[in-house]
């Protein structure tokens, strides 16, 4: 009950605070292990964003966005981990990394446990710096999501 | 514009709103597709007009099921603004006095107009926002800019100064645009065009789409209080 009232108290009293402050802003990095203990080699940032768009896909994305507003569920999770490290915030950015693995056929990736980080970016100064702030445990991954090229 | 003419707006902006949440989630795994698969039957009922009274239950009932599911909006803000005007509207189909009614409307219409105001007011008294250094963050290294393109912008700081001063003041000043309901409809269509920058600049499609439906609340509201 408790938790239901947590839900949904800020949805009809909300704060309306966008935006107030920039706060450090998270990346997701991911390998592919052969085994559990593995020492993680090379980290892949997962979705780097497109390096140019038109005005017509901007438009095309006013109405299907999907995988950007994905994008966005994941940085609350990220940040939800930071706040409250949780298994449910940390599961669900591993099987969106599984999912994405599966559609692109596991391309350039070999093994069967995921592991990922998340880096936050943040301007100290004039500089922009970014920390490793979370690695996550290897996870097994379902079987037939990366075959290995 | 009338309660009942604001109410049947609200409700069919709401409905095509929630369909185009709801599509991108079908293509995702089972447990989530299904629930959103219903979503989409009751906005199309709720678009029709259907036993909207029960349907607005259902919508609640599963709004919950959501917000558990993803232990919180999917998508933040405008998730919570969408949810805030579907559990309005079914408060007001609940509610058994028209002025009950007229209650719960009017709290959705503040509301729009606090969504602006707060806004304006977190920005202005934070000395990031003043002097523009802020919105050069979220275009150096926030994770909103939609292309690599677009990261360029934080290269003109006069601009985003520029740019940040138009943002507060226009969220700032926004209340008065209820002094006549031309100035209202000019506000409302200046905040549909900031929306709809949003959109294209950092991919925040939902908020223009879900900021729309809670508008006819505010027209009536201004009809209800000043009579015009």
């Amino acid at each position: 009950m408790y938790k239901t009232l947590k839900l949904i108290l800020p949805v009809l009293f909300p704060s309306w605070r966008f935006f107030d402050v920039i706060a450090p802003s998270p990346r997701i990095e991911f390998t592919v292990l052969k085994t559990k203990n593995d020492t993680p080699y090379g980290w892949h940032e997962f979705r780097s964003r497109p390096i140019k768009l038109s005005f017509f896909e901007m438009l095309k994305r006013m109405f299907w966005n999907r995988q950007w507003n994905e994008d966005l569920f994941l940085v609350s999770c990220a940040e939800k981990i930071m706040s409250q490290p949780n298994d449910h915030s940390i599961h669900e950015i591993i099987k969106r990394i599984e999912t994405q693995l599966r559609a692109t056929q596991g391309e350039f990736f070999e093994g069967s446990y995921l592991q990922f980080r998340l880096v936050f970016l943040y301007r100290e100064g004039t500089e922009i710096k970014s920390q490793i702030t979370f690695i996550s445990s290897p996870s097994k991954m379902e079987e037939g999501v990366i075959n290995g090229i | 514009m009338g309660f009942d003419d604001a109410l049947r707006l609200t409700e069919i902006l709401l409905a095509f709103a929630l369909i185009q949440h709801s599509i991108e989630h079908v293509f995702s795994a089972k447990n989530e597709r299904y629930l959103f698969v219903v979503r989409i039957f009751l906005s199309v009922l709720m678009a029709l007009g259907v036993w909207t009274g029960w349907v607005c239950a259902a919508f609640v009932i599963l709004s919950l099921v959501i917000l558990k599911r993803f232990q919180g909006p999917y998508n933040g803000g405008s998730d919570r603004m969408g949810l805030l005007v579907l559990w309005c509207v079914a408060f007001v189909h609940w509610m058994p006095t028209l002025q009950l009614k007229e209650y719960i409307f009017g709290y959705l219409a503040v509301q729009l107009l606090l969504s602006y105001f707060i806004s304006g007011w977190v920005k202005i008294i934070n000395s990031d926002w003043r002097n523009g250094r802020a919105l050069q963050d979220v275009f150096q290294f926030s994770t909103y800019p939609a292309s690599e393109q677009l990261r360029s912008i934080a290269n003109h700081p006069w601009l985003l100064f520029c740019a940040s001063w138009s943002v507060m003041i226009f969220e700032l000043l926004f209340p008065l645009a209820l002094i006549t309901q031309a100035t209202l409809i000019i506000g409302l269509t200046i905040a549909a065009l900031f929306h709809f920058a949003n959109a294209c600049l950092f991919g925040l499609n939902r908020f223009f789409w879900i900021w729309l439906t809670a508008y006819p609340s505010l027209l009536w509201l201004h009809t209800r209080v000043f009579g015009m």
